[in-house]
C-alpha cells in the first residue's frame, strides 16, 4: 500500500515550477537566517580577537582627565602627565602581566598648517616590544625600524597620504628642525594608527628632551588572568589611571546591537514572506485537488488522514528548502561575509561569519517549525472539505 | 472564497516581499558612504577661506569632482600630457576627489577656488588658487606646507607673483627642468630662497596641475592646445 508520504511527495511533483520556486523561496529565507546567525556568533568572536591583536586589554596613562585619556587611546593625542619608566618595570613583574609595551606622545606646534597652525603628533614606541604586539598591523611599503635611537617614521596609512610621504621619504618635524626617514607605509586598518605617525621611543625622548619619561603603558594580560582583579590592583599606583579595552568592546558591541536589530528585521520579513509563499502553495495545490479530496473522503479517508497528507507535503517543501538554503549559507558563506564587510562601518578582522553544525540544525529545524505552522490553515481547509459539496462543484 | 483567499496570500507575499526590498535598501544606502576614498582637498574653513579670498563675496558653492568620474584612464593620460609629468607614488591618482568651491556675489557667480595636494620635499603642500570667471588666477595661497624655507614661501610677496597668471602662461613651463622653455611671464616667479628650490618647484607644479584639472572640469578645456 502507498504510504502518505509517497502520495504527499507525487503531490509536490504534479507542479513542479510552483514547488521549485516555493523551495527557492523557503531556501532564500533559510540562507538569510542561518548567515545572520553565524555573524551574531562570528561578529563578537572577531571582535575578541582583534582586541587580542590589538596587543593589550589595559592601558596606564598618567592621572588626567579620564575624557582625555579616551581619546589618546581611541584618537591620539598627548597625555596631560608623564610616567617614569621604571613604572613599566614594576608592572612588567605582575602575575597578570603577559607582555607590556611603552609609549611616548609627543606634540608639536606646526605653524605652517592652515591659517592659524595646527598640531602635529609622534607616538614614540618601543621597536621590540611594540611590533610584537600589534601583530595585526600591515605594510603598504618598507617595514618597521631596529634600531631604537634611529630617526626613522613608520605612517599610518592617512598621515602618510597627508603629508604624500613613501619609503625613503624625508618627514621633517616643525620647531625641531629634525629630519626623519620613512621606512614604512601602514596598511589601512580603520583605527586610530591610520593616522599615527610612529618613532622609535628613544628617538622621541632624546627630540623632545623626555629621556626616562613615556606617556602611557600598553599591558597584554594573560588569557587566564582576572583583568578586573589586576585593574583594582594597578588603581593602587599612585597618580595612574587605567583604561580598559573591555570598555572599548562594551561599546562597540553596544553600537553593533542596533544594526543587528535592523538585519534580524529583515531575517523576520524574509521568514514572513517564505512563510506566506508557502500558505499560498499549499492552499492553492488545495482548491486545484477539491474534487480530488473529496473523492478520498468519499471513499473512507477520514479528516485527519487529509489533514496529514496535506501537512507533509508542507513539511516536505519545508525540509527541501531548510536543506538547500543551509547549503547554500555553508557554501556562500565566504562571499556573503565579503558582502557584509562592505556595508559594515567597522567589521573586524578574521571571519565574520561562522557556521557550525548546531547552527545549521538549528536553521533547519526553526524552517520545519515554520512550515508545520504554516500548514496548519491548508490543512485544516482540506481536511473540512464535505464529499457531497466537492463532488457537485465545478472542476473548474 | 477559493479566489478571495488565494489572492489575499498573493498580495500578502507581494507587500512582504516589497518590504524586504525596501528593508534591504536601506541597510545598504545607510552603509554605503563608508568606503575609503583618496583623501581630497578641501578648505580648512571655508567660510572663513572664500571671504579671505573673495572679500566681497556673498557665498559659495562645493562640487567635487574626480579624474575617475569625468574620464577614467584617458583623461588621465591626456592631464599628464598637459602636465609634462606622471602621476605619481601612491597618492596621486584617479580618485582623487576634488573640492571645487564656486563663488557667487548675489546670483552672479564671480570664480572659483580650488586646491591640490603637492608631494614636498619634506611633506605634503596644499596649494589653492582662486580663480576669475575666465580661469586667471587671484589668490595663490600655501594650506599646508612643510618645508625648510616654510615662512619665505608663505609670505605674501611670493603668491602676488602668480596673480594675473593663466594656464597659457604655464604651458611652457617644463616640469622635468624645472624652466620655463619660452620667455613669458612665468619668469617673472622667482624663487626666495635657495633652500627652497625643491618646494618652489613642486609650487608651480602644483599650480599648473591645479590650473589644467580645472580647465578639465569647470572651463571647458578653453586653454587646451589644439
Amino acid at each position: 500500500m502507498i504510504s502518505l508520504y509517497k502520495v504527499s511527495y507525487k503531490n509536490i511533483l504534479r507542479k513542479k515550477t510552483r514547488s521549485i520556486l516555493t523551495i527557492v523561496g523557503i531556501a532564500l529565507s533559510a540562507w538569510v537566517l542561518a548567515s545572520l546567525m553565524g555573524f551574531n556568533k562570528g561578529y563578537e568572536a572577531a571582535l575578541n580577537k582583534d582586541i587580542d591583536n590589538m596587543g593589550f586589554q589595559v592601558m596606564l596613562m598618567a592621572k588626567g582627565c579620564p575624557y582625555e585619556a579616551a581619546t589618546l587611546m581611541l584618537k591620539g593625542g598627548t597625555g596631560l602627565r608623564y610616567l617614569k619608566e621604571s613604572v613599566a618595570d614594576s608592572i612588567l613583574s605582575e602575575p597578570e602581566v603577559e607582555r607590556i609595551t611603552s609609549m611616548l606622545m609627543q606634540a608639536v606646534f606646526d605653524p605652517n598648517k592652515g591659517e592659524s597652525g595646527g598640531i602635529s603628533a609622534y607616538l614614540g614606541v618601543d621597536p621590540a616590544t611594540f611590533p610584537a604586539m600589534k601583530t595585526f598591523l600591515e605594510f603598504k611599503q618598507g617595514k618597521w625600524f631596529t634600531d631604537p635611537e634611529a630617526f626613522e617614521v613608520v605612517m599610518g596609512y592617512e598621515s602618510a597620504e597627508l603629508e604624500q610621504r613613501e619609503v625613503g621619504d624625508k618627514l621633517l618635524i616643525p620647531d625641531k628642525d629634525v629630519e626623519l626617514t620613512v621606512v614604512g607605509i601602514l596598511k589601512r586598518t580603520g583605527t586610530q594608527d591610520d593616522g599615527t605617525i610612529f618613532l622609535p621611543i628613544n628617538a622621541v625622548q632624546k627630540i623632545f628632551g623626555k629621556e626616562g619619561e613615556i606617556t602611557s603603558i600598553g599591558i597584554k594580560v594573560k588569557k587566564e588572568a582576572d583583568i578586573a582583579k589586576f585593574e583594582e590592583r594597578l588603581y593602587t599606583i599612585p597618580d595612574v589611571q587605567v583604561v580598559s579595552l573591555a570598555q572599548v568592546k562594551q561599546t562597540i558591541m553596544n553600537l553593533m546591537s542596533t544594526a543587528k536589530v535592523m538585519v534580524f528585521s529583515i531575517a523576520v520579513v524574509a521568514i514572513l514572506i517564505a512563510m506566506v509563499g508557502v500558505i499560498n502553495t499549499i492552499l492553492m495545490s488545495v482548491f486545484e485537488r477539491f474534487q480530488e479530496i473529496g473523492i478520498l473522503k468519499s471513499m473512507g479517508a477520514m479528516p485527519e488522514d487529509i489533514f496529514k497528507l496535506i501537512w507533509i507535503e508542507t513539511l516536505i517543501l519545508c525540509f527541501l528548502g531548510g536543506v538547500a538554503g543551509s547549503t547554500m549559507a555553508y557554501g556562500l558563506s565566504k562571499v556573503t561575509e565579503i558582502l557584509v564587510r562592505k556595508l559594515l562601518p567597522y567589521a573586524p578582522t578574521g571571519s565574520l561569519i561562522q557556521l557550525d553544525i548546531k547552527l545549521i540544525c538549528v536553521t533547519l529545524g526553526s524552517v520545519l517549525i515554520i512550515g508545520l505552522i504554516s500548514g496548519l490553515y491548508p490543512a485544516w481547509r482540506a481536511a473540512s472539505i464535505r464529499p457531497l459539496d466537492s463532488i457537485r462543484s465545478d472542476i473548474n | 472564497m477559493k479566489t478571495t483567499t488565494r489572492y489575499i496570500f498573493s498580495i500578502a507575499s507581494i507587500c512582504l516581499f516589497i518590504s524586504f526590498i525596501s528593508l534591504s535598501s536601506v541597510l545598504v544606502l545607510i552603509s554605503s558612504d563608508t568606503v575609503h576614498a583618496a583623501v581630497g582637498c578641501d578648505l580648512n574653513d571655508p567660510d572663513k577661506d572664500v571671504a579671505r579670498l573673495f572679500p566681497d563675496s556673498t557665498g559659495y558653492k562645493t562640487f567635487y569632482m574626480s579624474i575617475d568620474k569625468k574620464g577614467g584612464d584617458p583623461l588621465v593620460r591626456e592631464i599628464e600630457k598637459r602636465l609634462g609629468d606622471k602621476f605619481k607614488g601612491l597618492y596621486e591618482t584617479a580618485d582623487v576627489p576634488y573640492t571645487v568651491y564656486e563663488i557667487y556675489k548675489g546670483t552672479e557667480k564671480t570664480g572659483y577656488i580650488h586646491g591640490v595636494n603637492q608631494k614636498g620635499q619634506y611633506g605634503g603642500i596644499q596649494v589653492f588658487l582662486s580663480l576669475d570667471m575666465e580661469g586667471n588666477i587671484r589668490n595663490f595661497y600655501f594650506q599646508k606646507l612643510t618645508s625648510r624655507a616654510a615662512r619665505v614661501l608663505r609670505e605674501k610677496s611670493f603668491g602676488l607673483q602668480f596673480v594675473g597668471l593663466n594656464l597659457a602662461d604655464f604651458y611652457n613651463y617644463d616640469i622635468q627642468s624645472g624652466k620655463n622653455l619660452s620667455p613669458g611671464k612665468l619668469d617673472n616667479i622667482q624663487n626666495p630662497s635657495l633652500d627652497a628650490e625643491s618646494d618652489f618647484r613642486a609650487a608651480l607644479r602644483a599650480t599648473k596641475k591645479n590650473l589644467i584639472l580645472m580647465d578639465e572640469f569647470v572651463f571647458d578645456n578653453k586653454y587646451l592646445k589644439k
